[in-house]
C-alpha cells in the first residue's frame, strides 16, 4: 500500500472529503492520514482502502440485528403457530433472516404473494384480503387501550387518527394511520380505513395511542384453498406494511362479484 | 416558532433566485416558439443553445448530446426504452434493485416485453459491487444501468469502473445522476458513459425539465413521437423558461461546487457527530463518506414503527425531512425496496429519516435541528419498553 506522501490527490476540488480544495485536504494528511478516506473520487480499491463502517456498534448498519422468537420447539401454542406474539415458549436470539440478496426477474420487488404463498418470513398463507374497491384502505375495527378516548377525543367519522396496535392482538411494530369510517360511543369501538401518512400530514390528526385490533373486513380475490365460515386461517392483509401473515375467524362470508366478502375476529400476527 | 428547516433537498430544491432571474424574461415577455424562423423564435433558439451548452458543461458533455426532456423520469424511461423497446424478445438489461423507481417500473415494464432483467444486488454499505457487475454480464446484454447516486441512502456508486466493465463487454451504460448532479464532479469525455439522465429541480432549477445525455454516436429510438425537436428524440415544443432556467441552474451548480460542496460535508458531518452523540439508538444507514455531501439516512433501533410520527412532530416543529420509505399503506408492499436491497430487515427498511442538506442550509439550523431532534426521538414509543435508549433516557 502506498504512503500518504506518495499519493496523488485527483486535483478535481470537488469538496466531497469536505475540504475545498485537495491541496487543502493534502496538507493535513501527514497529521491525519485516516482523511483520505474521504477522498471519493479515488479508487478505493487501488489504494488499498475502503471507507470505514458506521463507527460504534449503536450506529453500525452491519450490526446483525436480533429479534425475539418463539422458538417453534419450545412449548404449545393454541394457534399451533409461530407468531411469536404471545409470552408463552421459549424465547431464543435469532438473528433475523435477510432478504435474498440476488434479485432476478421482478422478485423480491414486492410482487406476486400469490406466486410463493408465503408472506415475508417464508410461512404459508391461505388467503390474501383486500380492500374493499371504494375505500381507500384496509377495514379494520379497533379499540384503544384507554376507550375514554374514544369519546373524550369527540372522533368524528371522516377525520384522520393515528395510533399503534399493541398487544395481544396485533403487537404490529408500525404506527398506523386511518380516516374513521364509524364511530361506537357506546362500546368505544371505532371502524377506520387505514391509510398513508399523507393524510394526517395534510388534514390534522387525532392521536388514539395503543390500540386493539378486532376485526378486519375485506375481501377475498386470491385464495389456495376453500373458505368456510366458523374455520381460521392464515391470511395476508395485502397492505400490510411488514408482509407478516396474520391469523383469525372467518365469521362473515358473502359471494359478490369483486370476490368472497368476509369479517374475520379474534386476529393474531403470525 | 423559528422559520422553518427544509432538510429534504433530495425531493426537491428551492429555486435559486438566480435562476428565477434568468427565467423572468421567458415567462413575461420572450414568448416565441424555439422552432419559429422569426425574431421571436430565433430568440428562444439562442436561449436554449446557451442552457445546452451550461448543461452539457456541468457533465463534460458537447452541447449537441444534450437532450431536454420533461423531467429525470422521462429522460430513465428514453434512456432504457430507446435502446431496448422494439428491440425483440431475449435482450439482456442489468440494473440494480435499489434503482429509482423511474428505472425500476421501466425495467418492468421491458420485462412484459421479453426483455431479460437482472437486478444486481448492493451492498450493505449501499454500493454496487463491480464483482457483481462482472457476474451478471452476459453475451447479450445490451444495456446496464446503475444510478450515481441513490435517492434514498446518499451513497456514491464507483460509476467510472461500473462502466469501463460494461464497455469491456460490449454493452451500453446509462446512469441516472438526477441526485449527484451538481454535487458530485462527472465527466463523460473521461468516463466511458454513454447515457445520463439530469433534473433540474434537484439542483435548485425549476420543476418540470430534465435532460439526458446521449454519447455521440449511441442510437435511440424516440418514445414520443410529433414535431422533432431534439434531434427527433423529444418531440414537443420546447419548455424555454424552464429550459433557460435548468441552463443556469448547471452554470451556477457548475461555478460554485467545490466549495458548496466542502461546506455540505462539514454540515453533514456536524449533524452526524451530533445525532450520534445525543441519541444512542440512532444508527447511519450507508457507507459513512462515500455519499452526497448533505445526505444523511438513519434510524432508531425500537421506533422505526414510529418514522411517521417522527416525521408528523418534527414537521410541527417547523422541520421538514423525509421517510426513507414512504410508508404509505398504497404502496405497503414496495415502500422499502431500495433499503431491503441493501439487506436491511423489514422493520429498519420501513423506519428510516432522510435528511438532505441544501445550498440554503446553515449551521444555525443543523444546530436548531439537533436540539429539536433528540427529545422528539424520545419522546416516541419504543416497541420495547426496555429497550437501551428508554433505559439510558
Amino acid at each position: 500500500m502506498a504512503t500518504t506522501s506518495e499519493i496523488e490527490l485527483p486535483g478535481l476540488d470537488c469538496g466531497l472529503c469536505g475540504f475545498p480544495s485537495c491541496d487543502e485536504m493534502a496538507s493535513r494528511l501527514n497529521e491525519k492520514p485516516d482523511l483520505l478516506k474521504r477522498c471519493i473520487p479515488l479508487s478505493a480499491d487501488s489504494l488499498g482502502v475502503r471507507a470505514a463502517p458506521p463507527t460504534g456498534e449503536s450506529v453500525s448498519a452491519t450490526t446483525p440485528f436480533t429479534a425475539p422468537v418463539l422458538d417453534p420447539a419450545g412449548g404449545s401454542c393454541a394457534l399451533g403457530g409461530d407468531c411469536g406474539g404471545c409470552a408463552t415458549g421459549a424465547v431464543v436470539e435469532a438473528e433475523t433472516k435477510k432478504t435474498p440478496r440476488v434479485v432476478v426477474g421482478g422478485a423480491g420487488l414486492g410482487s406476486g404473494i400469490e406466486r410463493t404463498w408465503t408472506d415475508h418470513l417464508g410461512r404459508e398463507v391461505d388467503f390474501v384480503l383486500d380492500s374493499f374497491p371504494e375505500e381507500e384502505g384496509p377495514r379494520e375495527m379497533v379499540i384503544p387501550h384507554n376507550p375514554v378516548l374514544t369519546r373524550e377525543l369527540d372522533i368524528q367519522v371522516g377525520e384522520v387518527l393515528v395510533g399503534r396496535p399493541l398487544g395481544i392482538s396485533c403487537g404490529c411494530p408500525v404506527t398506523h394511520c386511518g380516516i374513521v369510517q364509524s364511530v361506537d360511543t357506546k362500546n368505544c369501538t371505532l371502524e377506520w380505513c387505514v391509510t398513508g401518512p399523507l393524510h394526517p400530514r395534510q388534514q390534522g390528526f387525532k392521536d388514539i395511542g395503543y390500540y386493539s385490533a378486532q376485526a378486519y373486513e375485506g375481501l377475498i380475490k386470491a385464495r389456495r384453498i376453500d373458505v368456510e365460515i366458523g374455520r381460521r386461517y392464515w391470511f395476508q392483509p395485502r397492505m400490510c406494511m411488514m408482509q407478516w401473515r396474520h391469523s383469525g375467524l372467518v365469521n362473515y362470508m358473502n359471494h359478490t362479484d369483486d370476490g368472497i366478502q368476509v369479517r374475520i375476529e379474534g386476529l393474531w400476527i403470525g | 416558532m423559528d422559520s422553518r428547516i427544509y432538510f429534504d433537498h433530495a425531493a426537491t430544491t428551492p429555486l435559486d433566485p438566480r435562476v428565477r432571474q434568468a427565467m423572468d424574461q421567458f415567462l413575461n415577455g420572450s414568448y416565441g416558439n424555439p422552432s419559429s424562423m422569426h425574431a421571436a423564435g430565433r430568440e428562444a433558439h439562442a436561449a436554449i443553445d446557451e442552457a445546452r451548452a451550461d448543461v452539457a458543461a456541468l457533465v463534460g458533455a458537447h452541447p449537441g448530446e444534450i437532450v431536454f426532456t420533461a423531467s429525470g423520469t422521462e429522460a430513465d424511461n428514453l434512456a432504457l426504452r430507446g435502446v431496448l423497446e422494439g428491440q425483440g424478445a431475449g435482450d439482456h438489461f442489468i440494473t440494480t434493485a435499489f434503482e429509482h423507481p423511474a428505472v425500476i417500473e421501466t425495467a418492468k415494464y421491458l420485462e412484459r416485453l421479453g426483455v431479460e432483467v437482472t437486478y444486481l444486488p448492493v451492498g450493505d454499505d449501499g454500493v454496487v459491487s463491480t464483482a457483481s457487475l462482472a457476474s451478471a454480464l452476459r453475451a447479450h446484454t445490451r444495456l446496464v444501468s446503475i444510478m450515481t447516486a441513490n435517492n434514498v441512502v446518499g451513497t456514491i456508486q464507483q460509476v467510472h469502473e461500473l462502466a469501463e466493465l460494461t464497455h469491456r463487454h460490449g454493452a451500453l451504460f446509462h446512469t441516472d445522476a438526477v441526485q449527484a448532479a451538481g454535487k458530485v464532479p462527472l465527466d463523460v469525455s473521461r468516463t466511458p458513459i454513454d447515457l445520463l439522465s439530469l433534473s433540474a429541480h434537484k439542483l435548485h432549477g425549476p420543476k418540470g425539465v430534465g435532460a439526458l445525455y446521449v454519447r455521440s454516436g449511441v442510437h435511440l429510438r424516440p418514445i414520443i413521437f410529433g414535431g422533432g425537436q431534439e434531434r427527433g428524440l423529444r418531440s414537443a415544443t420546447e419548455n424555454v423558461a424552464g429550459i433557460v432556467g435548468f441552463g443556469r441552474a448547471a452554470h451556477i451548480a457548475r461555478s460554485e461546487m467545490g466549495a458548496e460542496t466542502a461546506r455540505l460535508v462539514g454540515l453533514r458531518e456536524r449533524l452526524y457527530d451530533g445525532i450520534a452523540a445525543t441519541i444512542p439508538n440512532a444508527y447511519f444507514i450507508g457507507d459513512r463518506y462515500r455519499r452526497l455531501p448533505g445526505h444523511l439516512c438513519l434510524g432508531f433501533a425500537g421506533q422505526e414503527g414510529e418514522a411517521v410520527k417522527l416525521l408528523l412532530k418534527l414537521d410541527e416543529q417547523g422541520i421538514a425531512v423525509s421517510s426513507g420509505s414512504a410508508c404509505s399503506a398504497n404502496h405497503a408492499g414496495e415502500p422499502s425496496y431500495a433499503l431491503t436491497a441493501m439487506g436491511l430487515d423489514p422493520i429498519r427498511a420501513r423506519g428510516s429519516l432522510r435528511i438532505t442538506l441544501g445550498r440554503g442550509s446553515t449551521q444555525k439550523e443543523v444546530d436548531r435541528f439537533l436540539e429539536a431532534l433528540a427529545p422528539t426521538v424520545q419522546s416516541l414509543q419504543t416497541v420495547a419498553s426496555h429497550s437501551g435508549f428508554a433505559s439510558r433516557s
